[in-house]
């Protein structure tokens, strides 16, 4: 096991020092002529419009905090189904199976729940109107109301 | 015992879970209900009932369950016991605040679910895994519902507050686990072959002292270990230095839930202090008493902490013109009292603890309420919000005069029981610094008298501006009279407590 | 020999990146940084051959974490006059000479011979490392078996999670 890890070692090294190296050689023997065109930022070839730095839609933030705790959830089953033959081999697999079982649909509530209360509709429609409209009325701050 | 067998004393926290999950598909089922906020009370009374049944039906014993990650005995019921109350006052409180709005209160009750579920294994947690796990499902939890009022800016700079601070006690909690693991290589605090267990055992004793080259460095490791591991209970009690968080988070969170974190999560920490400390560093003797194993000086660094927390909270309240933020100041110092009671190591000491916590809960959720009542009507929390409350509202204001003579310990309230007992406790143990340690608790009552004492001078001495009188809802004041009854007469008869405790902890299984 | 060579310097990357998300005033030059402190991190858990997790470091925290927090960063996309000066103020002069402290007292009193080379700790170390310890198998039975209720209380920890993120973040999007 540590040699194979030994492996991924060497070749992450490699990839650091190959890109560093062309880097630090072409430092040295590239002429240095620049124009404003070459310093220009590469964007395949398209000319870049505005800054690289800009604020993401905050959409994406609620995508990627669900995504990244089914993610977790992911890397626990992972473990789980390498050694799921050996437990039915035991006679345990039903045991097994529900423990897992437990688990996902633990997780699974949550996924309906993000899901009817639909937040994970990219565009919000017309029933989040209805749900925004209740909630303001229960006394929300004028300030969420451009939220919807 | 086993996975599958242990099940049988696990059905509170399998209904708490199934509650949980229930709340969130009642909260998608009624949502267009007009009728909500009926529909999900009745809800969550009705999960608490069936945790309250599950609690009651869990057969007695005193045994680790799940191969030793939790331990069954008469101390996890007790808390238990404590953590319903608790949680029932707060559902009770909440469909009336004007704080959590209707729409929200679903995903409010499921939350708070899941908090007691993380309370509940607090109290039973016998492994450095699941007390960690446990402490964080509760920390989540406290999170969220600290900034759960989206708009109000207080509420964000709460939450804030209470994640990274919160971030910071749990990163060094787990350094000293960490450490732990390194030094024993288990995570099992009690039970076989657990830390408690390697440190009575002679020859590992003498292994720690000596087979580490012969230096004390192990002793030392183990101390820093400990006091790492502290900073994460410490942050639950909110006990000096892992204080900063509360008086801010107190302030910003809803206050039906402020109530509730002053008193859950508080108990809950105690729980795993309690069990911890007599679980890993101390052996009990054939009489019943106590005797400290591997020369941890831990009594002496809960001593201090405690002495400092009451000093410092008692001091910093006396400058407060925001009551919420009082009331944190003043739980501060309580977390010192009741560290006293732990500082003390012996079995009337936890009892004390115990018979306190009991208290506490009567007193300051009562307190808080009558705040809820209060800014409900003037939208204010400050002292001077609280001017003129004796003609305006008498019966919260009576109520609320109770809990605060309670808080600070005179003699007909209840507090004055759980002091007494603490005090004893620690003056039992004898010795110059514990006598110390009781007369700056003393000291300390009298100053809190001086700030309890603004805000009754507040309600009762001065004017408001507006003294029309206003009504408290029917239940707020069918709760507050239910809290200041057992505040003003149970010094006549407090016996049950005392055997309720002494059947919690130390005393024998079958009473 | 080599495995001490290979920790030291592992251990010289994480306090490298890890000091450079600290005292870096761009956060999303701290973000990468804390990147490259994963990385080197993961390579600290091969040596403790705990090999599932350190593969777990790299796909979930350098991968989806980083994600999520450089999601954060550009949502409030902070411009250079709003990070403010760099100051060093007398309390954190204070709060530098504590933690260095501190951290030497650790690092020098208590773990350096704390650490026994004989005893149950060490024989335990050596019994769980001989049967795969820290492999996916491995893991994937104690998960089963010894530590189901963590891996089901993690559930809902996730689930609460979850409901969290909406709770928090919605009603602003």
């Amino acid at each position: 096991m540590p040699f194979q890890f030994a492996n991924v070692l060497i070749f992450s090294a490699t990839a650091v020092l190959f890109v560093f190296g062309s880097l630090v050689a072409g430092r040295f023997l590239r002429p240095d002529a620049p124009n404003r065109e070459k310093s220009m930022i590469y964007e395949c070839g398209e000319k870049p419009i505005g800054q690289a730095w800009f604020n993401f839609n905050p959409r994406f933030y609620l995508i990627a905090l669900v995504f990244v705790i089914f993610e977790v959830e992911i890397a626990f089953m992972f473990p789980v189904a390498a050694v799921y033959k050996s437990f039915i081999e035991r006679g345990e697999g039903l045991l097994a199976f529900f423990e897992i079982a437990l688990f996902v649909g633990i997780l699974a509530v949550g996924l309906a729940y993000v899901w009817a209360m639909g937040d994970l509709e990219w565009v919000k429609g017309l029933k989040q109107d209805v749900l925004a409209q209740l909630r303001e009325k229960q006394a929300a701050p004028p300030a969420e109301k451009k939220a919807a | 015992m086993n996975n599958i067998h242990s099940l049988r004393f696990f059905w509170p926290e399998s209904v708490l879970t199934v509650a949980v999950l229930a709340m969130l598909v009642q909260d998608l089922l009624v949502r267009r209900s007009p009728r909500r906020v009926g529909l999900l009370t009745i809800g969550a009374l009705f999960w608490l009932a069936l945790t309250a049944l599950a609690t009651w039906r869990t057969p007695w014993g005193n045994f680790p369950i799940f191969g030793g990650l939790l331990v069954h005995d008469p101390l996890r019921i007790f808390f238990a016991w404590l953590f319903l109350a608790a949680a029932l006052l707060t559902v009770v409180i909440v469909p009336r605040s004007k704080e959590i709005s209707s729409a929200r209160l679903g995903e409010f009750f499921a939350l708070l679910f899941a908090l007691l579920l993380g309370m509940y294994l607090m109290a039973s947690a016998a492994d450095l895994l699941l007390i960690y796990l446990s402490i964080e499902t509760v920390s989540l939890v406290s999170y969220v519902l600290t900034g759960f009022q989206r708009g109000r800016r207080r509420a964000n700079e709460a939450a804030l507050k209470y994640v990274i601070y919160g971030g910071v006690a749990s990163g060094i909690m787990l350094y000293g686990i960490s450490i732990l693991y390194g030094l024993f290589g288990t995570t099992r605090v009690a039970g076989e072959g657990g830390i408690g267990a390697q440190l009575a055992d002679v020859t590992s004793r003498l292994f720690l002292a000596h087979a580490f080259g012969g230096q004390p460095a192990a002793q030392l490791a183990l101390v820093v270990a400990v006091v790492f591991l502290l900073a994460g209970v410490g942050y639950k009690i909110a006990a000096v230095p892992f204080h900063m968080w509360s008086p801010d988070v107190y302030e910003g969170a809803p206050t039906p839930f402020t109530a509730f974190l002053s008193v859950g999560p508080k108990a809950a920490g105690f729980a795993v202090a309690i069990r911890f400390f007599f679980a890993a560093f101390e052996r009990q003797l054939p009489g019943g008493g106590y005797a400290q194993v591997g020369d941890l000086p831990w009594p002496a660094i809960i001593g201090i902490i405690s002495a400092i927390s009451m000093t410092l909270g008692n001091l910093t309240a006396i400058v407060q013109s925001n009551v919420k933020r009082l009331l944190a100041y003043s739980s501060i110092a309580h977390a010192g009292y009741l560290l006293m009671g732990l500082a003390a190591a012996s079995t009337a000491g936890v009892q004390s603890i115990l018979i306190y916590l009991i208290i506490y809960v009567l007193m300051n959720v009562g307190a808080f309420l009558v705040v809820i009542a209060v800014s409900r009507e003037t939208g204010g929390e400050d002292i001077k919000d609280f001017r003129g409350l004796g003609t305006r509202a008498p019966i919260a204001a009576l109520a609320l005069v109770i809990f605060l003579f309670s808080l600070t310990g005179i003699p007909p309230f209840a507090g004055f029981i759980g002091k007494y007992l603490i005090f004893a406790a620690v003056v039992q143990r004898g010795g110059f610094w514990n006598v110390l340690l009781a007369v700056i608790g003393v000291l300390n009552s009298a100053i809190s008298l001086f700030y309890y004492a603004r805000l009754i001078k507040a309600m009762y001495l001065e004017e408001a501006i507006d003294q029309r009188p206003f009504r408290v809802p029917a239940v707020y004041t069918g709760v507050l009279v239910a809290l200041a009854v057992p505040n003003s007469f149970l010094i006549f008869y407090w016996t049950p407590l005392v055997r309720w405790a002494a059947a919690a902890f130390g005393g024998s299984p079958s009473s | 020999m080599a495995e001490a060579v290979l920790f030291y310097l592992f251990a010289a990357g994480v306090l490298a990146g890890g000091s450079q998300v600290v005292l870096r005033r761009n956060p999303i030059y701290g973000a990468v940084s804390l990147v490259g402190c994963f990385f080197f991190l993961a390579g600290i858990y091969v040596l403790l051959s705990a090999h599932l997790i350190a593969i777990l470091q790299v796909l979930v925290y350098a991968g989806a974490v980083m994600v999520l927090f450089v999601f954060v960063i550009m949502l409030l996309n902070l411009k250079e006059e709003e990070l403010g000066e760099l100051r060093f103020t007398f309390w954190k002069v204070v709060g530098l000479v504590a933690v260095l402290a501190t951290a030497a007292v650790i690092a020098w009193r208590a773990l350096g011979p704390a650490y026994p080379s004989t005893g149950p700790a060490r024989d335990n170390a050596i019994l769980l490392a001989a049967e795969g310890f820290g492999g996916v198998k491995a893991v994937g039975r104690t998960l089963y078996l010894a530590a189901v209720l963590p891996f089901e209380l993690t559930s809902l920890l996730l689930l609460v999670a979850i409901v969290a993120a909406v709770v928090v973040a919605k009603g602003k999007i």
